[in-house]
């Protein structure tokens, strides 16, 4: 068996320590360096970006919760618009039924002033058309030309039959 | 048969130039031509696939990142945190025998890790340097590793010995079983090889067939004994620094 002659043992264990000791050596110092600086390299690649999408999700929900605060806001601010609004317009709808109901108590007072008045006139003016109608009807019927004075005297007699 | 025709022949060392230092003789020969092109098979592939040091990788890339990754992971954990310092050497012997395993699959090519004298320089490294470590972490104490503890007392005369004996003779397993696995593989082949020659007519296919076959087994068996050398590796240097 060629593995058993000790002929070439010297040369085989000279040659076998040259080469594992340089390839060890040029591992140890260049190759395997390089692949590790690769792999820590794509692991802080790695490690950066989960760290920055876990920042900007912490930055998103910081967000959103802005913008329901502020819709939570809005909301509350235009209820309180609606309520105030509400208010305001009942409150001037009561003040302007308020002054229409006035404005109509006035109006009705004058016009019962008004009717007051016209009857009276009314009552002035039917005593002298009674007068008239008397005076007409007595001359018609009897031929007798009555003064004022005694027909105002006759009716002021009977005013209180046809009142 | 002859001795031309022997399938002991592939292993036969020639000199490619003789030299001579100091009385001894350490011609380069086949076996160091192998080791030549193992060693710059590896440093080639691992520098120019890892030239660019992108951050995502080419596939060649991605093949020296596996194999750091494979022996890394082997080592932590096997031996812990302990084991990173002891990357660059466990990682060079696995490439080294494994490489050699495989330059040696290539037809014609010499497989040094055939040879029991480079397996056992190999095993004899690690079994110094475990050994050595092992007196360095732990000094005197270290011997305490040939005591069981929780064994009655009577059977300590028995274990010590056997203990001691299983200790010495890890270069020589660990260098037998590559050396016997990588000799009865080519031999295998060698002889099936010799049947396809000399089988009549066209019966020559059966043996090329099985040759076929056996050379996807002995491929698998050179990764597997490059991987068993590098985790008993790790275990030795493990029981350095774990005593029982």
């Amino acid at each position: 068996m060629p593995q058993l002659n000790p002929e070439f043992f010297v040369s085989q264990l000279f040659w076998l320590a040259v080469f594992f000791t340089f390839l060890f050596v040029f591992l140890w110092r260049v190759s395997l360096p390089r692949i590790a600086t690769v792999l820590e390299k794509r692991q802080n690649k790695i490690d950066e970006n989960l760290s920055s999408a876990k920042e900007l999700q912490e930055q998103a929900m910081g967000i959103e919760k802005k913008i329901n605060d502020q819709i939570n806001k809005a909301k509350l601010e235009t209820d309180e618009k609606i309520k105030e609004t509400i208010n305001a317009l009942q409150e001037d709808v009561s003040s302007q039924l308020s002054s229409l109901d006035k404005d109509l108590e006035k109006k009705v007072s004058n016009a019962e002033k008004e009717i007051l008045k016209s009857k009276d006139d009314q009552m002035k003016n039917i005593n002298n058309e009674i007068a008239n109608i008397t005076k007409l009807t007595v001359r018609k019927i009897t031929d007798v030309e009555l003064s004022d004075g005694e027909i105002n005297k006759v009716i002021e007699t009977h005013k209180g039959s046809f009142n | 048969m002859a001795a031309k025709d022997s399938p002991l022949k592939q292993f036969e060392i020639d000199p490619i130039s003789n030299i001579e230092l100091g009385g001894y003789n350490i011609s380069f020969t086949n076996s160091s031509f192998a080791m030549l092109i193992t060693v710059l098979v590896i440093t080639l592939f691992l520098t120019l696939t890892v030239n660019t040091r992108s951050i995502i990788p080419s596939r060649m890339q991605l093949i020296s990142e596996l194999m750091y990754n494979f022996i890394a992971q082997l080592l932590s954990d096997t031996v812990g945190d302990n084991g990173k310092r002891y990357f660059p050497f466990v990682f060079s012997l696995f490439m080294f025998v494994l490489i050699g395993n495989m330059v040696g699959m290539v037809p014609y090519q010499f497989t040094f890790t055939s040879h029991i004298i480079v397996t056992f320089a190999l095993a004899a490294v690690v079994f110094i340097g475990v050994t050595i470590l092992g007196f360095i972490n732990h000094g005197i104490k270290f011997f305490t590793f040939f005591y069981i503890p929780g064994v009655p007392f009577y059977m300590h005369p028995l274990l010590i010995p056997i203990e001691v004996i299983s200790y010495l003779s890890r270069p020589i397993s660990l260098s037998v079983r590559l050396f016997a696995n990588m000799l009865a593989g080519h031999t295998l082949l060698k002889v099936f090889a010799g049947f396809v020659v000399s089988m009549p007519f066209f019966t020559g296919v059966f043996p090329l067939a099985f040759i076929v076959a056996l050379t996807g087994l002995e491929i698998l068996i050179a990764f597997l004994q490059a991987y068993v050398f590098a985790i008993l590796t790790c275990l030795y240097i493990n029981d350095a620094y774990h005593l029982h």
